[in-house]
């Protein structure tokens, strides 16, 4: 086999695994996007009659209109989410800053326990933690869900802005006191513009992680404070599925996501500390 | 305008001494090079003036008042980093400009001031470009006026040149050289390369295990190196500094190194202890001449022709030397060849400690 033709079957070998990939990835989300546009009587006959002739927005309408439990349940999504994103970012950056910065005894062994607390496997701590808010009125509570994903958002946040402070150079900071700043004006016009991608992606992260969660929010919420997957999971009953409006309430809830996801990589890409310094 | 002081000053990071009880008087309007091999204690030396690092003991002084505690600002010190440490989400004319918006001068000022500095600069054309969208040596530029902006008592430069290329390097020293000569305000600057270090300094600090081993005049510290450590570190190529044998004899005194022997002017053989002692000499000491009585038999190994002078390194049964000829010289390596030492330029260093030994009469 001659070079050129093994490098063309190495590259038709990538595009195939990228196809697949593509497939396995959007496939799903496809399938959904369609079925949240069929009547429910044209998914649930054998074989399904998909047809653009059966395309209707009815299963919007209803998730949207007639019934409020969705439309609740992004609402509590979005409260949830905000507020998990920003005490993450408020608590993460000043706790990322420190561990990066200032010379904390043991700084990496703590490092290492945060992720550690990483390590266990929700349901482990689901029931006693479920005892203890019930004890404290935390269950179907925002503050009850807040807390809970704070858990996991944090330690990961802490990480993840970690990481970009260290690759800040000092000489910044030192240029900056030279230059007369404060250390608080030092980290307001300094390390914060040149840190804003990260703290965004951050942000987005947390805020992506409480607004999919599925597993805590429907064993701490009730009734009042129902987030959206829960509210989504509540299409399917003990006698019918209604498979069209959970889709559709399901590419509904999607929105946001993608939409952030869309921002955040565009802000990522941008490499903000280029050009600091050099060497 | 200010003299700055160094009193004992020291700094331990732990158990680490990075400073010890370094002294120094820099003088009003003085250029002063701290020079040295990394972790020398260079930088931490210029971090202390700067007040970025704390003093571990000792003092720093300017115009006699003690800065020990006050911050980098109250020193009133301007500083140019090693990688220019530009504000990357700031234009050239902010971060020129940063330190005035700190002290909320009116904007109709910075806007003037930062113009000014960088016509001298000649960034004026980039003043809204950021950083990442200019060359190493416009960065480097940038980082100067950020500090020329400041009108400062105290100029410090750490390294500002080691990430330019050699070129571009050799321009920056004749410009800052040049900029020290208008403005005639006091400068430590930081280096390990010690051609830099002589060619733009009134004085040079030889720093060595975090102690100042000599502060000499770019001459001084050339001709008469106070041990062995600084006649290896300052100079290129190196000083050859051999560990042979004194042999007195009815003829005079000769310096015995392997299977030659190089003659010693009375003048200096006469004053030389009895302890073991080591010589160096500078190639530009060392002439190749046409044989006879003055000169000892040596061959030609290597021939390294530079341009304006020649390089040429000569060996025998038991060491090598080398030579500096002018121009480009035509010599066969392999060749057999005499050499003669300079008398006057001979240098002899105690072996034990290493130090000089002044032996008088001589000029350096």
């Amino acid at each position: 086999m001659s070079r050129r033709t093994r490098r063309g079957l190495a590259r038709a070998a990538v595009w195939l695994l990228l196809g697949m990939f593509i497939v396995l990835a959007l496939g799903p989300v496809a399938w959904g996007v369609v079925t949240s546009l069929m009547p429910l009587s044209a998914l649930t006959t054998v074989p399904p009659e998909i047809s653009l002739a059966n395309v209707t927005l009815d299963n919007y309408q209803e998730v949207l209109l007639s019934d409020q439990s969705l439309t609740r349940g992004l609402v509590n999504s979005a409260i949830i989410a905000t507020l998990t994103a920003v005490i993450s970012l408020s608590l993460g950056s000043a706790a990322a800053y420190a561990l990066s910065r200032l010379q904390v005894v043991g700084a990496n062994k703590m490092l290492l326990g945060i992720l550690a607390t990483q390590m266990f496997p929700g349901i482990v701590i689901a029931i006693p933690l479920f005892l203890v808010f019930s004890q404290i009125g935390l269950i179907d509570t925002y503050p009850g869900l807040v807390i809970i994903y704070l858990s996991f958002t944090l330690p990961i946040v802490i990480w993840i802005l970690k990481g970009f402070f260290d690759a800040i150079p000092p000489q910044l900071e030192r240029a900056a006191a030279v230059d007369g700043a404060s250390p608080f004006q030092v980290f307001r016009l300094v390390i914060l513009p040149i840190s804003l991608p990260a703290l965004f992606a951050a942000g987005v992260f947390a805020f992506i992680e409480s607004w999919n969660e599925f597993f805590f929010a429907i064993i701490f919420t009730r009734i009042s404070v129902k987030t959206a997957p829960i509210a989504i999971a509540e299409f399917s009953g003990q006698y019918q599925t209604l498979y069209g409006q959970m889709l559709a309430a399901a590419v509904l809830a999607s929105i946001p996501v993608v939409v952030l996801a869309i921002i955040f990589r565009r802000f990522i890409l941008e490499g903000f500390v280029e050009g600091a310094v050099k060497g | 305008m200010a003299d700055v002081q160094l009193i004992g000053v020291t700094k331990r990071f732990g158990s680490v001494v990075a400073c010890d009880a370094v002294e120094l008087h820099i003088a009003d309007g003085e250029f002063v090079t701290l020079l040295g091999p990394s972790g020398c204690g260079k930088t931490t030396t210029l971090n202390m003036i700067a007040g970025l690092e704390e003093v571990s003991d000792g003092e720093i002084r300017m115009n006699g008042r003690l800065v020990n505690d006050l911050s980098p600002f109250e020193r009133d010190v301007a500083m140019v980093f090693q990688n220019y440490a530009l504000y990357p989400h700031m234009t050239v004319g902010d971060n020129i400009g940063f330190t005035l918006r700190l002290r909320k001068r009116p904007k109709e000022e910075i806007r003037e001031k930062v113009s000014r500095v960088a016509d001298m600069l000649e960034l004026g054309h980039l003043l809204d470009r950021l950083p990442r969208e200019l060359s190493g040596g416009q960065q480097q530029r940038v980082a100067l006026g950020r500090a020329v902006i400041r009108e400062p008592a105290v100029y410090l430069f750490d390294e500002p040149f080691s990430n330019l290329d050699a070129a571009l390097r050799i321009r920056m020293r004749a410009e800052i050289k040049e900029l020290h000569q208008r403005l005639q305000v006091t400068s430590v600057f930081v280096t390990h390369d010690q051609e830099e270090a002589m060619s733009i300094s009134d004085r040079v600090a030889i720093m060595r295990a975090g102690r100042i081993e000599q502060v000499g005049t770019p001459e001084e510290v050339y001709a008469r190196p106070v041990t062995t450590y600084v006649a290896r570190f300052i100079g290129s190529p190196q000083m050859d500094i051999f560990e042979g044998v004194l042999e007195r004899s009815e003829a005079g005194v000769a310096y015995r190194v392997g299977e030659v022997a190089f003659p010693v002017p009375p003048s200096i053989g006469d004053r030389l202890p009895a302890t073991p002692v080591d010589l160096g000499i500078r190639p530009e000491h060392v002439t190749i001449v046409d044989g006879g009585a003055e000169g000892v038999p040596v061959s030609i190994r290597v021939v390294q022709p530079i341009g304006p002078v020649t390089y040429v390194t000569l060996g025998w049964d038991g060491g090598v030397i080398t030579s500096r000829v002018p121009g480009m010289a035509r010599l066969e390596p392999g060749a057999a060849a005499h050499v003669r030492l300079d008398g006057e330029h001979l240098l002899f260093f105690d072996r034990e400690s290493g130090r000089l030994l002044d032996l008088g009469g001589r000029d350096g």
